[in-house]
């Protein structure tokens, strides 16, 4: 008997390692239909790993103080070694990932797979959604640059719009009148302290909530998959005769995985510049208003409502109940049937909320 | 009675209006009077403003009050006299107003032709630079129509020529470091090291001595080399970069290919 075994065995009679393995991986069953659609979990999985790797890295040379935080992103850009690879992986591996999270919304959404009894994974994924769009949007604001420091001051001046406390809302949200150091204080530490650990448990809960209900399975025009659970008491969909997660599945995640990382680094080589304009490396001037500022291309449709309406309050209020909408839609889209074309009035409704998205943010760029 | 009422609502309008500008105008000009003031005025009150927001000046943020003297956070008291508002300078205290900044420029116009000729009918700053508009100091302000209003081209053309390599070479080279610069490239090193070549550079403008800028050409473009050099390596650096990337793009669509495959003998 080798070391190797002798450990293994003192390990596996302390901890049963491989019952774990058997029913968490090798028979953890999924549907034999299952498609590539389902691996985009795990590329998000991915992607917040290296978003918090990457961002590791950048906390050992980064400096959340106003008067040197740009300074510091140009020496990780500029002098340290790789620290431009580190940074660009950053910066362009959150925008993928937000893309990466709608592609994988509306993967569910056309697949139904948000019906009972899988409401709480949509919940908690439009979370997730969400507050993955705050931890950008707070990122943005600490390498204190022309872009950020005038994108965030637009940011925080809608904040304003909300009725009675809005002004104190953005005093807080800012820790004063105008954005300043301490905004950048409050950004960094929402940023890399609360948002991560928010995101991590909540990622938590939502595996949890899969594991629980079991994975759906995709819908076709003959076979609706649907549950056979009919509420009352728990159940789990074992999917008998399907494909074990692993080895089976696990190849088709890290398929998409490499895929997904391919591109990020075509990003990162050949149009490292994608997400950045020219005020992105100039530091931040509280008396230069630069003259076309613009949020991020996920937050153009929110910018472009709030410039649609004649007052603020309108435009948060819009969108405020469209957002609710969406958070809610399982318990308004009740019915049984999941192939999209077997739901007309739902397909109308999606393409129409994606192309309008669309739409509103182009017209926010061009604007 | 009647006119003295319609000018108080005027007045009330006025400051309303006033009020409001001031609500919406963006920080810089809010600490900025002139800017402010001189920006919502009419005719030729406003039309400096206009000249100056489209002139090396601007895009460099020195402001009205480093010529003009005053106060400019002081909407009251911008143009009293005793906060060092001097208004327009008198045509021989052109060069001197100027020379506060650029003070090797200044010495160099006064050993000159030009300089000698001051307040005998010579040329001042003004006169190739503009005043609000001021241009950026380049071999385009030498020319036969600005130069013929006091004197022939021909000397003129002979400096153009001596020059224009060097100057090809400065601009070419301020393209480069320009476009570093909106790509996050540390570029602060070389554009003071430009900087200060142009200035010595362009200083030769002033002395308006053929021989002289042929020689001072010479050590000049020995620094813009220098300059090219470091450039040339960021920009070798990016190329290696993206070689660099190619494989590493490869390498993780080789494994995509090698995980479908393996997946594919398993699901089989």
């Amino acid at each position: 008997m080798t070391l190797i075994s002798k450990l293994y065995d003192w390990v596996e009679s302390r901890l049963g390692i491989s019952e774990v393995i058997q029913k968490e991986m090798t028979g953890y069953l999924l549907p034999r239909t299952i498609n590539k659609w389902y691996s985009l979990g795990s590329v998000l999985l991915f992607a917040f790993a290296l978003q918090v790797i990457s961002g590791i890295l950048l906390l050992i040379y980064y400096v959340p103080d106003a008067d040197k935080a740009f300074k510091s992103v140009s020496v990780i850009m500029n002098e340290i070694p790789f620290g431009w690879l580190i940074r660009l992986c950053h910066a362009v591996g959150s925008n993928l990932m937000v893309a990466t999270l709608f592609l994988h919304m509306f993967s569910v959404l056309f697949m139904g797979s948000y019906k009972k009894p899988r409401e709480l994974q949509w919940v908690s994924g439009f979370t997730l959604l969400n507050l993955v769009m705050g931890i950008s949007l707070t990122g943005y604001l600490l390498p204190w640059s022309q872009l950020s420091f005038w994108a965030t001051t637009v940011a925080t001046n809608s904040v304003g719009a909300v009725p009675v406390i809005g002004e104190y809302l953005v005093e807080f949200v800012r820790g004063g009148k105008l954005v300043g150091p301490p905004t950048l204080g409050r950004f960094f530490a929402v940023h890399v302290a609360i948002l991560p650990v928010v995101i991590a448990g909540l990622i938590g809960a939502h595996l949890f909530f899969l594991k629980r209900t079991g994975i759906s399975a995709p819908p076709t025009r003959n076979n609706q998959a649907a549950t056979t659970w009919q509420g009352g008491a728990y159940h789990y969909d074992k999917h008998e005769g399907g494909i074990p997660f692993f080895p089976n599945f696990f190849l088709h995640d890290m398929t998409s995985i490499s895929i997904y990382f391919a591109c990020l680094l075509g990003v990162v080589f050949f149009s490292p510049y994608l997400f950045f304009t020219p005020d992105s490396f100039v530091p931040a001037n509280a008396f230069q208003t630069p003259a076309h500022i613009k949020p991020e291309w996920y937050f153009l449709a929110n910018y472009q409502i709030l410039k649609i309406f004649p007052s603020e309050i309108i435009g948060l209020t819009v969108q405020g109940a469209g957002m609710t909408f969406i958070a809610l839609l399982p318990f308004v889209d009740r019915g049984d049937k999941r192939y999209p074309l077997q739901r007309p009035l739902f397909m109308v409704c999606a393409v129409g909320g994606i192309a309008l998205f669309i739409a509103l943010s182009i017209w926010g760029h061009l604007s | 009675m009647k006119p003295a009422r319609i000018s108080g609502s005027m007045r009330t309008l006025f400051i309303l209006t006033f009020c409001l500008l001031l609500s919406v105008v963006p920080l810089a000009a809010q600490e900025n009077t002139c800017v402010q003031c001189h920006g919502s005025l009419p005719g030729r009150y406003g039309e400096p403003v206009l000249l100056w927001k489209t002139s090396v000046h601007a895009g460099n943020g020195v402001y009205c009050h480093e010529c003009h003297g005053g106060d400019p956070k002081d909407m009251t008291n911008a143009m009293n006299p005793s906060r060092g508002f001097k208004g327009v300078p008198k045509q021989t205290a052109i060069p001197e107003t100027c020379g506060r900044c650029h003070v090797g420029v200044l010495k160099d116009f006064m050993g000159s032709a030009h300089g000698k000729k001051l307040g005998n009918g010579g040329p001042t700053c003004v006169t190739c630079h503009g005043n609000h508009a001021i241009k950026k100091a380049s071999l385009d302000l030498i020319n036969e129509k600005t130069c013929t209003k006091c004197h022939p081209y021909e000397r003129a053309r002979l400096m153009k020529q001596a020059m224009q390599a060097t100057e090809g070479r400065i601009t070419s080279l301020d393209n480069r470091i320009q476009t570093l610069k909106l790509q996050g490239k540390a570029s602060e090193g070389m554009e003071q090291g430009l900087f200060n070549a142009r200035n010595r550079f362009h200083t030769l403008f002033h002395d308006v001595m053929v021989e002289k800028v042929r020689s001072e050409s010479t050590a000049i473009d020995k620094e813009l080399e220098t300059i090219g050099a470091q450039i040339d390596a960021i920009e070798q650096a990016e190329k290696k970069r993206k070689i660099a990337g190619s494989v590493a793009i490869a390498g993780a669509l080789l494994a995509a290919l090698f995980f479908r495959l393996l997946g594919k003998t398993y699901d089989n």
